[in-house]
């Protein structure tokens, strides 16, 4: 009885965050796409819509494709709720992403649950919320700032965040996943290594990645269902 | 009034900084309606607490990343746009990429202030809003089918009917796998390769914080598991990540 009202509970949360996000995205998208028009009007010059289609045809498709990759593959990490928010708030890769599995791992959620779908949207919201308020400071504060941030000292530091981030992963994640990720990372190494102009292009190398990855769970996973079926 | 001057202007901040209210309302909104739904359907309110704040220490060191993104390009774009596309929607290693390409795609010989024009500049930001949008149209029109096809949004109903139960977590994590293999496997190749194929005189930085930032990590999870400090857990991923960071200051002095 309790079960099913929670389902009920959860199934209205959905639909409604479905009818938010959508009225958020077509915000954003008005807002986004309105600004450069709103700006042009203060500086007395619009934006040239010829020379935006060129350059959409040179290096718009290869973002488009990119984006359809990262829709395809996120939106099962993040349920609906974070989906909305991280395509609106952007850092995917080096924030968003990242951030939601740490919080799922903490709370141990299982994908495809109301509870991966609550944690994910709080921790998207949350990380988001740091970022603005972060960058709102850092602009306030910019000039006093800027000679520290600036500073070659800290420049090697600030320029590894990402090796930073995913060396802590990978320990978090490879540990108990290892024949999953063991012949990946050397699979993508080898890669690398043998076609270095891939180097310039790693976020284009994360669907393969992710589909040797996923092969050799589903392998593991069959294997392993097989075996405890033969052992009932 | 001089170019420069226009894009630090105070109107330009008040266009963009209306956006990023805009956003941050919205992060409001969905986090306080989660967060409700969670204790309505039952959910051990600590582990909703325990997300927000792991979420929020974890983002810290990332966002001051993206704010050096913002200072990088207000050289040559003001501080107000770059403000607003790293705030919403942009992504770091993403805006710096677009903005050069975009420029010369306007015909300027590359993103400088020296060459900008108050046209070029509109044109840019356009070309740059309208490169990333994609993910949110794809949600916009797509997102409510395709999670519940996913059984994401189906509930256990739909999780049950699915003949792959029990993958789909499984899965997530495997392609989470696939997207840090890809980054390490890129450290490994630029150091091999980067200089000339197995010339081993690329940079080897990127490995060394990145084998840093694991050490660090299972020093943590060692803290954690021996001393049953479940509260380590939430400030494991940030304190790798500043010591790893940290380390890279003194490998470059090796370098």
């Amino acid at each position: 009885m309790n079960e099913e009202k929670n389902r009920e509970i959860y199934e209205r949360y959905l639909n409604t965050t479905h009818l938010l996000g959508r009225i958020a995205c077509v915000i954003a998208l008005v807002l986004l796409l309105g600004a450069p028009f709103a700006i042009g009007a203060y500086l007395g010059a619009m934006p040239d819509l010829g020379a935006m289609g060129r350059g959409f045809a040179s290096i718009g498709l290869v973002y488009l494709v990119s984006c359809v990759a990262e829709y395809l593959i996120y939106v099962p990490m993040l349920g609906a709720g974070g989906s909305y928010l991280a395509f609106i708030t952007g850092n995917l890769i080096n924030m968003k992403i990242p951030c939601a599995m740490n919080a799922r791992d903490i709370v141990g959620a299982k994908s495809g649950t109301a509870e991966n779908e609550i944690i994910s949207t709080l921790s998207i919201a949350t990380s988001s919320l740091v970022t603005i308020l972060i960058l709102a400071l850092g602009v306030l504060l910019l000039s006093p700032l800027r000679p520290v941030l600036d500073s070659p000292v800290l420049k090697p530091a600030f320029d590894s965040v990402l090796p930073a981030l995913f060396g802590a992963m990978a320990c978090k994640y490879y540990r108990h996943h290892g024949r999953i990720a063991c012949p990946t990372v050397l699979l993508m190494a080898a890669l690398f290594m043998l076609v270095p102009g891939l180097i310039g292009s790693t976020s284009f190398m994360i669907t393969p990645s992710g589909a040797v990855a996923i092969g050799l769970a589903w392998f593991y996973f069959r294997r392993d269902r097989a075996a405890k079926e033969a052992q009932a | 009034m001089e170019l420069k001057n226009q894009l630090n202007s105070p109107v330009m901040f008040l266009i963009c900084g209306s956006i990023v209210l805009v956003v941050a309302l919205t992060c409001v909104v969905f986090a306080v309606r989660a967060y409700r739904a969670g204790k309505a359907i039952g959910m051990d309110v600590n582990k909703m607490k325990r997300t927000i704040v792991a979420s929020a220490t974890f983002a810290v060191l990332p966002s001051i990343g993206i704010l050096l993104g913002v200072i990088a390009l207000s050289g040559n774009l003001g501080t107000a746009w770059p403000w607003l596309r790293l705030s919403v929607i942009g992504a770091l290693h993403y805006e710096t990429q677009v903005a050069g390409a975009a420029a010369e795609a306007v015909g300027m010989k590359s993103l400088s202030m020296d060459y900008m024009t108050p046209g070029s500049f509109a044109t840019i930001a356009l070309l740059m809003s309208v490169c990333i949008i994609w993910g949110m149209v794809f949600s916009l029109f797509n997102c409510k089918r395709y999670t519940r096809r996913l059984g994401a949004g189906g509930g256990e109903k739909a999780k049950k009917k699915s003949a792959l139960s029990g993958f789909g977590d499984i899965a997530m994590t495997a392609m989470f796998i696939g997207l840090v293999s890809a980054y390490l496997g890129s450290y490994v190749g630029g150091f091999v390769s980067g200089e000339g194929l197995f010339r081993f005189a690329g940079d080897w930085i990127p490995l060394a914080v990145a084998l840093v930032g694991a050490a660090a990590m299972r020093l943590f999870l060692w803290i954690q598991e021996r001393w049953h400090a479940a509260w380590v857990e939430s400030f494991s991923i940030a304190g790798s990540m500043l010591i790893a960071m940290t380390s890279a200051i003194f490998l470059g002095w090796l370098a």
